[in-house]
């Protein structure tokens, strides 16, 4: 198994423990990763101009095309991004048609067939859940985990194709192979907040702490997420209001026996 | 023989007049950086607060436990150029060249009254090594800025760091400075007057110079118009004995000077005529004028780095052990200004940099926002069209910090753009999620209508009819809407299922400007639940685009009038 590890802007700048954590809980499990010279995946972009969201995703696909790798990226939204890229290349000809003209001026391929994975997916079925359960050495029994989806994996399942929209699992059997025990709590899918959290401060805050509360009542130990936009929305509330907050690789990584050191806690 | 020209008060009057220019102008730059305001709280500290947290700063920096490191990154950053290497191996070799070819012509020759005299007991420019030195640092300095400067196109593409003029006449300076050295040294090899003023000065009489003119012939390239063919060998035997007696303490074979000797060689046809019209006297002005012109202008050119940088990288030293004091950051804000010199290592791998060259947008890669930082915070009212284009650049950065790692000479870019965005929202170019809540969608609607009468759609899905006539108004994508449940006091101003409906309409102009668009967290309940499938989520990001391309003019000639 072999990946190129797409980093996104967030994650080394914001939550660097993210990309320590992945990358020891994945070297661990034998995941391969490569670094390519990536930029914005264009998700910042779309709101102002979807062409050169596209673009600038397309040109991260086109990196992996030529290097004849899959995408794997810890960010949902960057997730999310770069399947709609895939999406939007397909459904405009005429906007792929541009692309792709740049991306021949950049000596590049047009990224058409890129896989493009977010970690827990390669986690859950690439590596597989019993490969995983294999290797756990210090089990989290007991603890009550609450796991938090991410809207752009999710979301809209037609592109994102990562689990059922509605009922999801994937991240609970992920919790449950740690040994935690994970809380289905009803905001578990929602908005974490964060994308109008510049825009708008209080609106993002009140989606936050509906979230927090929700989890807290449904006897939730501790908070888990997937993506470095949803973990920076809830760093500092989640603290206030006296929840515990882990990335999900720092999780599972102390379930493998990796020193707290190593998982940038 | 160059001591002789300071004999004369003209020179030297010139040199006082340019070194006072460029103290003045070094003043000025370091004033300047306790001066320039750049973001919001730059306001809240006094000039002297800057003065105290610089020279507390530097006294910190000087006696921390971290000064070892401290100079440890400033010799690898800054005389190594550590980070220059890594990027681009060319244009290291480029600047290690220039920096140190520079120098050593400036200690060993420009200065050696001053250094190269009294570092070496036997220094002569004309006797090895320094004869053959001063070639071969005139080389590397010339080779240097030409690996410096070629290639732009090529390393960059069409999307390139920003270039002053000033710039390009500092390059253009060290040119004209290089290569009259040559010339000069080539004429005065060649030249029969400087031959005979030497002979004069050394009180060699008629019978001795005979011989010793054959010998400076043959051996120097003197070219004497006069001596044809070939010489008498006791004649050239004898001159040989002179040469010996008089000449070699200070004189090595001038072949060493493997460029001037060439162009000596090529030159001697000519060197009667040259004597004659004073080429050498032309020569030795425009050498000296410029190196006079270039003191002068360091303190405005981007050389004023040499100053500058390592003071940067002394500052980041000191940030990365104690975080800095609010004078402390706006400092060094200002002196980023200074220190930067639009090297474009940081555009490199700028996040953006692919949009920035599908956008043809330069103002969006980290080089030119240093300058547009400056722009926006010293213009009390900046142009409309203008800001509009720096505001793209300072709004679509993601923050990912790479340039900020990048940064040969140590700038806190993250921080100056945040500044920067602070500045330009202050005078009115906020993003446009703020600035667009500013009106209520019916004004925004009226006024574009009053612009474009029929306001075209947002994008393709808002053009597909189809999309929206299958809405029933069924309030699924309001009911499932976090934004809407999490609205509080201030209400959505349109539910989704509204903004929808308008689209349905044909009502697009009333869709661009609703809070309901930016407020929207992108989080695709509503498509997901949309049970007639409606992209809702996509049309509101497609909307929002519009509203950006539609409405930012709008409000810009709105701003002007």
């Amino acid at each position: 198994m072999n990946y190129a590890i797409f980093l996104g802007c967030k994650i080394p700048a914001m939550v660097p423990a993210y990309e320590d954590s992945t990358r020891a809980v994945l070297g661990k499990l034998k995941v391969g990763l490569q670094d390519l010279p990536f930029t914005c995946c264009g998700y910042p972009t779309r709101s102002l101009d979807l062409d050169a969201s596209v673009v600038a995703a397309a040109h991260n696909l086109a990196l992996a095309k030529q290097a004849g790798l899959a995408i794997l990226t810890p960010c949902k939204c960057c997730f999310g991004q770069l399947r709609h890229a895939q999406r939007f290349l397909e459904e405009y000809p005429e906007l792929a048609e541009r692309v792709s003209a740049f991306l021949q001026h950049e000596g590049l391929p047009f990224p058409n067939g890129v896989k493009v994975d977010h970690l827990l997916t390669v986690l859950s079925k690439e590596v597989g859940l019993e490969n995983i359960r294999s290797h756990v050495t210090a089990p989290r029994t007991g603890l009550k985990v609450a796991a938090h989806y991410g809207c752009h994996a999710l979301r809209p399942s037609a592109v994102t194709g990562f689990d059922n929209p509605m009922a999801p699992t994937i991240f609970e059997d992920l919790v449950a192979v740690t040994g935690a025990t994970p809380v289905i709590w009803p905001r578990r899918i929602d908005c974490c907040g964060e994308p109008v959290s510049a825009s708008n401060p209080d609106l993002s805050e009140r989606i936050a702490r509906g979230k927090i509360t929700s989890a807290l009542e449904s006897g939730s130990e501790l908070l888990v997420t997937a993506c470095p936009y949803c973990h920076m929305r809830f760093e500092e509330l989640a603290k206030d209001m006296g929840l515990p907050l882990m990335l999900y690789p720092q999780l599972l990584g102390q379930a493998l026996g990796i020193p707290d050191k190593a998982l940038g806690l | 023989m160059e001591d002789t020209v300071f004999n004369g008060g003209f020179f030297t009057t010139a040199l006082w007049i340019a070194l006072g220019v460029c103290c003045l102008g070094l003043l000025w730059r370091l004033v300047s950086w306790l001066i320039i305001k750049i973001g919001p709280d730059a306001k809240e500290v006094s000039f002297l607060q800057r003065l105290g947290a610089a020279i507390i700063g530097g006294i910190k920096a000087i006696f921390s436990k971290r000064l070892p490191g401290i100079i440890g990154g400033f010799v690898l950053d800054s005389l190594l150029q550590r980070r220059l290497f890594k990027v681009s191996k060319k244009r290291w070799l480029g600047h290690m060249l220039l920096f140190y070819g520079c120098l050593v012509l400036i200690v060993m020759h420009a200065l050696h009254v001053l250094l190269a005299d009294k570092l070496f007991s036997d220094y002569q420019a004309t006797l090895n090594p320094f004869l053959l030195l001063r070639n071969v640092f005139g080389v590397a300095t010339l080779v240097g800025v030409v690996l410096m400067t070629s290639g732009r196109k090529k390393d960059w593409g069409k999307v390139r760091p920003a270039r002053l003029p000033i710039d390009a006449l500092f390059g253009i300076l060290v040119v004209v400075i290089v290569v009259t050295g040559f010339l000069l040294e080539a004429q005065k090899m060649s030249s029969p007057k400087a031959f005979n003023r030497m002979a004069e000065e050394y009180g060699i009489d008629e019978d001795e110079i005979k011989g010793l003119r054959w010998v400076w012939k043959l051996d120097y390239g003197v070219a004497f118009p006069d001596l044809k063919g070939e010489p008498d060998p006791d004649l050239l035997e004898e001159g040989r004995g002179y040469n010996e007696d008089y000449c070699v303490g200070c004189h090595s074979k001038p072949q060493h000077a493997f460029v001037s000797y060439p162009v000596a060689k090529a030159a001697g046809l000519i060197a009667t005529s040259t004597d004659a019209a004073n080429v050498d006297k032309g020569l030795l002005y425009i050498h000296i004028f410029a190196c006079f012109f270039a003191i002068a202008l360091l303190p405005f050119t981007r050389v004023f780095h040499v100053v500058a940088d390592p003071i940067s990288l002394v500052v980041r030293g000191a940030a990365s052990s104690a975080p800095l004091s609010k004078a402390g950051r706006v400092n060094r804000r200002a002196l980023a200004m200074d220190a930067c010199i639009r090297c474009g290592l940081c555009d490199f791998d700028c996040s953006v940099g692919p949009i920035a060259k599908w956008m043809n947008n330069q103002e969006l890669l980290p080089s030119r926002k240093v300058q547009a930082t400056r722009l926006v915070a010293s213009r009390s009212e900046i142009k409309a069209g203008q800001a509009e284009r720096l505001a793209v650049g300072a709004h679509l950065c993601t923050d990912c910090g790479r340039c900020t790692d990048r940064c040969p000479v140590g700038l806190d870019l993250a921080d100056l753009w945040d500044a920067g965005r602070g500045d330009l929202s202050s005078k009115g170019f906020p993003a446009p999620a703020v600035w667009v809540k500013e009106e209520p969608a019916i004004a925004w609607a009226e006024a574009l209508g009053a612009e474009l009468g029929r306001v075209p759609p947002a994008g393709p899905l808002t053009a597909d009819r189809n999309q929206f006539s299958a809405c029933v108004q069924c309030q699924t994508c309001t009911n499932v809407c976090p934004v809407v449940a999490n609205s509080g006091e201030d209400r959505v101003d349109l539910a989704p299922q509204q903004v929808m409906n308008l689209l349905r309409l044909g009502m697009n102009d009333l869709a661009l400007g609703s809070k309901m668009v930016w407020d929207c967290a992108t989080c695709y309940q509503c498509q997901e639940n949309c049970p007639e499938g409606i992209r809702v989520t996509d049309i509101m990001l497609e909307l929002r685009g519009a509203a950006w391309r539609q409405l930012g003019p709008v409000r810009d000639r709105r701003r002007s009038i």
